[in-house]
């Protein structure tokens, strides 16, 4: 009983710590977002709260926080309030397999603990890709449910997208898979220890930079990010599929958007750049503070995608439909296709170790 | 031969996506933002700046408008109302006794103030003109000397040679070139 209860108290406080970075996380991006795009635009960005404007997302948060809760007429209530949580919470859970930092495990009264990740399940990254689909439910059931044509529209081309693209992530995920031998992300991350050359990018025996660039591009459009954004087209669109929502439940599918965002960072940086590990090998710091250095790689990889979704917006235009379906179908889908074939060639002619 | 390979391998790597990519970092890099922060800092404006409008005075305080309506009858948003009099006691003389001015309606283009035969109308640098109510924008005769006298404190000298009845066509004339020999 003891036991349970230790164990519990220690998973309800890893939530909690994991939650609070991510959110946290999420309001500097926020901020972060519309820094980076105006500097890169050669404007300022949000220049008034605070100063240099870093205390904006509170303000954001505040007025989304005090905002009426406006329901549309005709639209159907139940779904039109589950629709957001329906998006959130996928967006959230899949953070509890990701590995923020070095697979050890401390002993806490006598039992052990991980601290880094807050379940490491034999399955891992499918439980993510499971849980992420789920997320377009919310979306297309927020469209639906919202009585307007803007948003019908927004959700039904969000379905059609994230179910393409969600099917690239699969699949160019899956030559990792089969080089690590593992679905879990912390043993597909101790896979690639040992300095940048063991990272799945570059590895031997097939790099898998084919893969990286169809997941890297296949993420951009799952989280509905320029240039895949035609979910919410702003120009065509108002704001797609959340364009009747307000207050609390915008701001639900706002921090859906930016977890998911973050998410797809991580298992990028997981499954691709070696996750916590250095691109040298072993650790510069000694033993006992080897983690702050895994942890600040797994940061430093993690911003980086992030950025890279940034910079991306403030490079492109956004894609034609038809042109975003080619894109998916006869681009991305063959080159996946065959990555998983010649990586599972190479890896059966040059087994590992 | 060599061509197409160029152009597929441009494709592949995504090369005009890496051309625009360096050209958004080489902003962020050098980051020179053009916003002006603009409660905080506002631009100098060219001298001719068609701001607010404004009825002005000569140099010893009398009103420069003689109540000819011809800035009403220049004004193509019709934001202009003149009611006209003869000044008290000088049956040859007249002034406006209303002037009225629906700035809601007037798109700054200066025509009044070039119909003017006597220069009793000026334009103003003045842009901050946000009001609540939009019947704070119809200005009387008192609000436009108002902000005539505070936006040109240097007033025109009252010219003394002519005649009173005709000053206003030589001032109208002054701004003509001088006539050859």
């Amino acid at each position: 009983m003891a036991e349970v209860g230790l164990k519990l108290a220690f998973s309800l406080a890893q939530i909690a710590v994991v939650m609070g970075i991510v959110l946290l996380t999420v309001m500097v991006l926020t901020l972060a977002e519309r820094k980076v795009l105006g500097w890169m635009q050669d404007r300022m960005g949000p220049m008034e709260v605070g100063p240099y404007g870093i205390l904006q997302p509170i303000a954001d948060g505040l007025k989304l926080f005090f905002k009426e809760d406006i329901i549309p007429a005709g639209a159907n209530k139940f779904l039109f309030s589950l629709a957001p949580i329906l998006s959130l919470v996928p967006a959230l859970i899949g953070f509890a397999v990701v590995p923020f930092g070095p697979s050890r495990t401390v002993e806490l009264f006598g039992y052990q603990f991980q601290p880094f990740v807050i379940s490491d399940i034999n399955i891992g990254i499918l439980y993510i890709l499971a849980f992420t689909s789920i997320g377009a439910y919310g979306v297309i059931l927020g469209g639906w449910a919202s009585n307007s044509k803007y948003s019908l529209l927004g959700g039904l081309r969000s379905a059609a997208q994230v179910i393409s693209y969600e099917l690239n992530v699969g699949l160019a995920i899956v030559g990792v898979l089969l080089l690590a031998g593992s679905l879990s992300l912390v043993k597909i991350t101790e896979a690639q220890a040992g300095g940048f050359w063991h990272w799945y990018v570059f590895a031997f025996p097939f790099p898998q930079i084919f893969a990286f660039v169809v997941y890297v591009i296949s993420a951009v459009a799952e989280t509905n990010r320029v240039p895949f954004d035609l979910p919410e087209a702003e120009s065509e669109l108002v704001a797609g599929f959340f364009t009747e929502y307000s207050g609390m439940r915008f701001a639900f599918f706002f921090l859906a958007e930016y977890a998911n965002m973050i998410l797809v960072s991580c298992i990028a940086a997981a499954l691709f750049l070696g996750g916590w590990n250095a691109p040298y090998p072993g650790t510069l710091l000694p033993e006992n503070l080897a983690w702050i250095e895994g942890v600040v790689w797994f940061a430093a990889k993690v911003y980086f995608f992030l950025f890279l979704f940034f910079w991306l917006r403030a490079t492109l235009p956004r894609l034609r439909y038809d042109q975003l379906m080619r894109f998916g179908w006869k681009v991305m889908l063959p080159i996946a296709l065959g990555n998983i074939l010649v990586t599972s060639i190479a890896a059966y002619l040059f087994p590992k170790g | 031969m060599m061509k197409t390979f160029n152009a597929w391998l441009k494709t592949i790597i995504f090369y005009e996506i890496l051309i625009g990519m360096k050209a958004t970092l080489g902003h962020l890099l050098r980051y020179k933002p053009i916003t002006l922060q603009y409660p905080h800092e506002k631009r100098t404006l060219p001298d001719s700046y068609r701001g607010m409008l404004a009825l002005l005075r000569y140099d010893d305080g009398t009103e420069k408008c003689v109540g000819c309506d011809l800035c009403e009858a220049a004004c193509p948003s019709r934001v202009i109302k003149v009611i006209s009099a003869e000044v008290p006691g000088e049956p040859t003389k007249r002034y406006s006794k209303e002037y009225y001015m629906d700035m809601t309606r007037c798109l700054f283009c200066g025509l009044c103030v070039d119909a003017c035969p006597v220069d009793a109308l000026g334009m103003t640098r003045e842009y901050e003109w946000a009001v609540y109510d939009k019947r704070q924008l119809r200005l009387n005769k008192q609000q436009l000397l108002a902000i005539g006298d505070r936006s040109f404190p240097v007033r025109e000298k009252r010219l003394e040679l002519q005649h009173p009845n005709v000053a206003f066509f030589n001032v109208a004339f002054r701004q003509m070139p001088p006539k050859e020999g």
